[in-house]
């Protein structure tokens, strides 16, 4: 039971956010709890959650690979909420719960991974480990792989997931139960 | 402000008994609209920190280059407001 209580789902009645809370539960990420609790604000709920799944499911970046960003993320903010969610599109792209375990943890030994996937991995990694070292030689070692569009994509994309997912964390959101 | 620094420097600390703390002064409503602003702070400050950006502007409204801003505001960040920014 988190600290703070979601709101009733049929309580929301905007068309906008009940249409967004449609399109995370098909991508699978968030379920309905981000939204329920993020709608105690109503006016600052529809744009997160636009940007949570504008970041996540759109863009010039590999949806796989944000999707193993955004679990290793959450792992590290230990927030088990958003760590137990999976996006149903990087699923169905043949993503697995193994290639998600490796990159959260043995991305740099594993020769699976590409050098411009282990750059984006070490991004997020040291984002919030330990920022001094992402400087301008590391910034120009992900030129090499990314073009700076990509880059802020990808900067963008764990800057705001992490901090969505420390608050989760902050009200101590638990794992959902049901996870199809 | 508590809320701000535990959730970024040891978010074990925001526990039940701190949002007991909390809802004396707040409502849930006004907690939910804190703890995301917060959050999303949190991620965006460290991410431009990593890009090197500086205020464009000198804290009497000249519009800087950033190598400028960098030479005047310095490596640490300072408020627009503060005093030392301005020497």
């Amino acid at each position: 039971m988190s600290h703070i209580a979601p709101i009733p789902r049929e309580a929301i009645t905007d068309p906008e956010m009940i249409e967004l809370i449609a399109q995370s539960e098909k991508l699978g990420m968030p379920d309905d709890l981000f939204p329920r609790i993020i709608a105690r604000t109503p006016e600052q709920a529809k744009p997160l959650m636009r940007a949570l799944l504008l970041s996540h499911a759109q863009g010039n970046v590999d949806h796989r690979l944000k999707e193993i960003i955004r679990v290793l993320l959450a792992r590290f903010a230990n927030d088990k909420y958003f760590a137990a969610l999976r996006s149903r599109k990087a699923q169905d792209m043949g993503l697995t719960e193994a290639r998600i375990d490796a990159g959260c943890c043995e991305y740099e030994t594993d020769a699976s991974f590409t050098e411009a996937e282990k750059w984006a991995l070490r991004y997020a990694d040291q984002m919030f480990l330990d920022a001094t070292k992402i400087d301008a030689a590391f910034y120009n070692e992900l030129k090499k792989h990314y073009s700076e569009p990509q880059i802020m994509e990808l900067g963008a994309f764990i800057a705001f997931h992490y901090g969505m997912q420390m608050f989760m964390r902050s009200i101590g959101a638990a794992a959902p139960k049901n996870l199809g | 402000m508590r809320y701000s620094e535990l959730m970024a420097t040891d978010p074990d600390k925001v526990d039940a008994a701190f949002f007991d703390e909390l809802r004396k002064y707040y409502s849930d409503d006004e907690i939910v609209e804190l703890g995301a602003f917060i959050g999303f702070n949190l991620g965006y400050h460290t991410f431009f920190g990593s890009l090197k950006f500086y205020p464009l502007f000198s804290p009497d409204g000249r519009l800087l280059t950033q190598a400028e801003s960098e030479e005047l505001y310095g490596a640490a960040p300072k408020s627009l407001s503060s005093s030392e920014a301005a020497e």
